[in-house]
């Protein structure tokens, strides 16, 4: 069955733009109609440079949903001073996410800072000699004001750091460096959303499984890595966000007082280990840090 | 002195018979000659995808690449966001060949979308999907081989771009 629903003009101009590059006689094609199996399901590829989304496309989604005031979630960032491989690797997602709501700011200073701040990182990490050329690359895109360059140059240079670190067998740092950039993009969506009387662009954020995922990835970590207290920390955040977010209902725009208490301790999570991330003496984790054991929030 | 002599012994046939490095044996040692990875279907892939940029669409940087068997699809496990609009494209520099690329729920049911292939006498095959989802949440990509001029697997990219 071809399904042709008209579902946005600039989609049919997208269609109109591919037949213009040159395939001649473009058709239409039959789609599959067979439900997938479960050993399909289950076997599905997961990939973090696809399957994980990037935080510039999560706040694509909220600026659809509503109108963040992006200036005002600016944070001056540095990479922390530390030889501790997992915490380099997590202050890369969080300072690659803050690169992000920088583009979105059109705050072009600060977006030079992070890319001098991950440049920084990357040195640390030993995996800065591919990278020069990325870092120049955010220098020139934000002189000149190219936000959409900006944006495609933030994810092209996590990607690459992602890279070589699989290149240099330290694939297990990649889950480290997609997790963090998950809970700072989650810090922000977060902070958007409870602006907002009526939780505009909370639908966004309905993404358990995901937490659940990435929580899945940081359990098949090596025991050294897994047991470091930074990385216990981001594991046992993203299992309260997860709960947090299943005990909400999924309807598109959910109000309820329930949700606002859940967002609003998703948020208290997130920063507490974001700033625990970017502190140059995470060793010693505040006792306050880790997040407290939820008791089925929805029944409170 | 005897040291020596081993290792010309050893070097002799090596460099006499180079193929013997690339025997069934050589390829499990940490010499194993490792065949160069085509850039072709990305490049296809990307260049199909390029026509949405002009829309204002911005392609991830990932590249979820593989070889699909006749008959045997393949699925990626991707988040979606409600209000964004998708376009997932795959792309194999077999001409003549055609593959499908279909959108699935959370549940494994396809969700309505919108279709494009390239005609069958341009370069290589290429084949978008184009969705808008009504939730957030869990989705799954799937691509199929419907033909191939050749029996062997055929190799594919596939990438894709948000708006």
């Amino acid at each position: 069955m071809v399904y042709l629903e008209i579902m946005l003009t600039g989609r049919h101009f997208g269609v109109l733009a591919l037949m213009a590059i040159g395939c001649h006689g473009a058709e239409s094609m039959d789609t599959s109609n067979t439900p997938m199996t479960e050993p399909q399901k289950q076997g599905a590829v997961f990939l973090d440079a696809l399957s994980v989304p990037s935080p510039g496309e999560v706040f694509t989604a909220l600026n659809k949903a509503c109108r963040p005031n992006w200036a005002t979630l600016v944070t001056p960032a540095t990479a922390p001073v530390t030889t501790e491989r997992s915490q380099l690797a997590l202050a890369v997602g969080v300072l690659t996410a803050n690169g992000y709501v920088a583009v979105e700011a059109q705050d072009g200073q600060q977006v030079k800072n992070v890319g001098r701040e991950l440049m920084a990182l990357s040195k640390s990490l030993g995996v800065s000699q591919s990278l020069i050329g990325r870092g120049n690359s955010l220098m020139e895109f934000a002189e000149n004001n190219d936000w959409d360059g900006l944006a495609d140059e933030l994810e092209a240079t996590e990607n690459e750091i992602k890279n070589t670190m699989v290149e240099q067998k330290d694939r297990d740092l990649v889950t480290l460096t997609s997790a963090a950039a998950w809970l700072r993009g989650l810090e922000v969506s977060t902070d958007v959303i409870l602006a907002s009387d009526s939780l505009q662009g909370a639908g966004v954020l309905y993404q358990p499984e995901l937490a659940r995922r990435i929580v899945s990835q940081i359990d098949a970590l090596p025991d050294r890595i897994k047991r470091g207290v930074l990385v216990t920390a981001v594991k046992q955040t993203l299992e309260t966000t997860a709960s947090l977010l299943e005990n909400q209902d999924s309807k598109p725009e959910p109000k309820s007082d329930i949700l606002r208490k859940n967002y609003t301790k998703i948020h208290a999570d997130c920063s507490a280990v974001v700033k625990t991330i970017l502190s140059s003496s995470s060793a010693a984790l505040p006792a306050s840090h880790s997040p407290a054991p939820i008791s089925n929030p929805s029944k409170s | 002195m005897r040291k020596e002599k081993l290792i010309v012994l050893i070097m002799i046939p090596i460099l006499s018979f180079p193929g013997v490095l690339q025997s069934k044996d050589a390829l499990s040692s940490p010499l194993k000659v490792v065949e160069p990875i085509s850039m072709e279907p990305r490049r296809l892939a990307l260049e199909t995808a390029g026509a949405f940029e002009n829309d204002g669409f911005r392609i991830r940087d990932g590249e979820w690449r593989g070889a699909l068997s006749k008959g045997i699809p393949a699925f990626l496990q991707v988040t979606l966001f409600a209000g964004e609009n998708y376009w997932f494209v795959a792309a194999s520099p077999t001409t003549g060949a055609l593959l499908r690329v279909t959108v699935y729920d959370a549940s494994g049911k396809p969700v309505k979308s919108e279709f494009w292939h390239n005609a069958a006498n341009s370069e290589g095959t290429r084949s978008a999907t184009g969705v808008a989802p009504t939730q957030s949440g869990k989705y799954f990509i799937g691509v199929e081989r419907m033909k191939s001029p050749n029996e062997g697997p055929l190799d594919f990219s596939l990438v894709y771009c948000y708006k």
